[in-house]
């Protein structure tokens, strides 16, 4: 039998009002995919992040994970499996920290209130991760002491406490000063390395050429090319991605 | 001005503006009890999804923050006897009266808050698999109370400044005593005075300490 898809998204609509986002979106990935998802501003990357993470109500199709029903529509309302959303994990651009907690108590909130994980061990594996992440210094500081780029190095971790089968990017880099970028962006790298299956939105073509294993555009509601980065960054099939390509690297220039 | 200032009757009967004082605190303490608990239970009313729970809270609201504080103290004195044939303590009706009127701005106070809290805390708390009260206990809760209490503190010592009211229902608060006292000695000027010192060495602390907080969480969020 062939392994089911890590994530499938089968014919996906979404609205907010009148304004369609998606038209029947369809798309899938692999254990061992990086999703790096590119298109026009407005076109929904952010809301397609969402939707997976479990924070939006559809209009229709199916999400699965691992080939379980996980987001669907059921008697006209969206149904979420709760036990398919704790194997997904979100990193928000605004870093979103608990500001009345401290990073330790950032990192082991969830895995003590949700998984029932002893606090000595919620925090011996945060330790281990904040060290990872060269942040074992501030473990004991608050939110507002640090800069965006630790913030968001913190975000991450915080996120891989549950440990997630599938962590998504939601323009992380963005908020940031562009000297803090390259240390988050490590950070990613890094995990990348380590196989973690990711989905990533961002507006930084030369950091999507490195990380993604798959570049997806889509604009229109639905996803106009999909494949290697060499093939959408590099030499895009759809006119499409071709025009949009190559007015994001000539707006580089 | 040829009035001759002479504090020494005053200075001879601190002793009765003393036992006016701790009556006024005793006002202010229960009343900011109420004030804190109702206040957040009529909160969480506000902003309920039914109608039934919305509407008298949000009424009561209304009525307090709409009259004047004078008026709610007689109404609650004269009035709620004979309406509801209800005679007790006039101490008991007058923490009712400003406790309730405590009660209906902190619960502005605990909404505006509850409502400061950004929605991408809510969005990180799902993501996080928090829901439902370990959300409001541990996220939600905490945040929003940081925000409420310059507010709810500034209301509380507002109440106790209000709490002189009472003196005209005849408890024998800091300022009834006072009124007693100007009366006694033919010295009004000296003995206001001091009353209002009072109150100020009170108050004035309080809101320093308020306006401390209030600087402090302009750093944090900055």
């Amino acid at each position: 039998m062939v392994q089911d898809k890590l994530l499938k998204i089968h014919n996906l609509h979404k609205s907010y009002g009148d304004l369609e986002i998606f038209k029947g979106l369809s798309l899938s990935m692999d254990r061992g995919d990086r999703l790096v998802i590119i298109g026009p501003s407005g076109g929904g990357k952010s809301t397609l992040l969402r939707i997976v993470m479990g924070l939006e109500e559809i209009v229709g199709g199916d999400v699965y994970l691992d080939g379980k029903p996980y987001i669907f529509r059921d008697g006209g309302k969206t149904r979420i499996e709760r036990k398919l959303q704790a194997r997904v994990g979100m990193v928000f651009q605004h870093y979103t920290l608990f500001p009345h907690l401290d990073i330790l108590r950032n990192l082991t909130l969830a895995p003590i209130k949700t998984r029932g994980t002893s606090r000595a061990e919620a925090e011996e594996k945060a330790m281990a991760l904040l060290t990872r992440f060269g942040l074992a210094a501030k473990a004991r500081a608050y939110p507002s002491q640090l800069s965006g780029g630790q913030k968001q190095r913190v975000a991450i971790a915080r996120a891989l406490m549950l440990d997630p089968d599938l962590l998504l990017f939601d323009e992380v880099t963005s908020a940031l000063d562009p000297e803090l970028v390259a240390e988050v962006e490590a950070v990613m790298m890094e995990l990348a390395a380590a196989g973690m299956p990711m989905m990533i939105v961002t507006h930084d073509m030369h950091f999507a050429r490195n990380i993604a294993s798959r570049v997806v555009f889509a604009a229109g509601g639905v996803v106009v090319e999909d494949g290697p980065p060499e093939q959408v960054l590099d030499a895009p099939q759809v006119a499409r991605t071709r025009e949009f390509v190559e007015r994001v690297f000539a707006r580089k220039k | 001005m040829n009035y001759d200032l002479q504090f020494f009757y005053v200075w001879q009967n601190l002793d009765k503006l003393g036992q006016g004082l701790l009556i006024s605190l005793e006002l202010t303490v229960l009343a900011n009890l109420i004030g804190l608990s109702l206040g957040f239970v009529i909160a969480l009313m506000l902003r309920a999804r039914t109608v039934a729970l919305r509407a008298p809270a949000s009424a009561l609201v209304e009525v307090f923050r709409c009259t004047p504080v004078l008026i709610q103290v007689v109404w609650f004195f004269y009035c709620v006897p004979i309406l509801f044939n209800l005679f007790v303590d006039p101490m008991v009706m007058g923490v009712l009266a400003l406790g309730l009127n405590l009660a209906a701005f902190n619960a502005e106070g605990y909404r505006a808050a509850i409502q400061s809290v950004p929605r991408e805390q809510y969005d990180a708390c799902s993501a996080l698999g928090l829901s439902g009260w370990t959300r409001v206990r541990h996220v939600i809760l905490p945040h929003a109370l940081r925000a409420a209490l310059p507010v709810l503190m500034t209301n509380g010592i507002t109440i106790f400044q209000q709490s002189a009211l009472v003196a005209l229902v005849a408890i024998p608060d800091l300022m009834y005593e006072g009124k007693m006292l100007a009366t006694e000695t033919y010295r009004p000027i000296e003995t206001y005075t001091v009353v209002a010192l009072i109150y100020f060495a009170i108050s004035a602390p309080i809101s320093l300490i308020v306006q401390r907080i209030e600087a402090r969480f302009d750093r944090v969020q900055a």
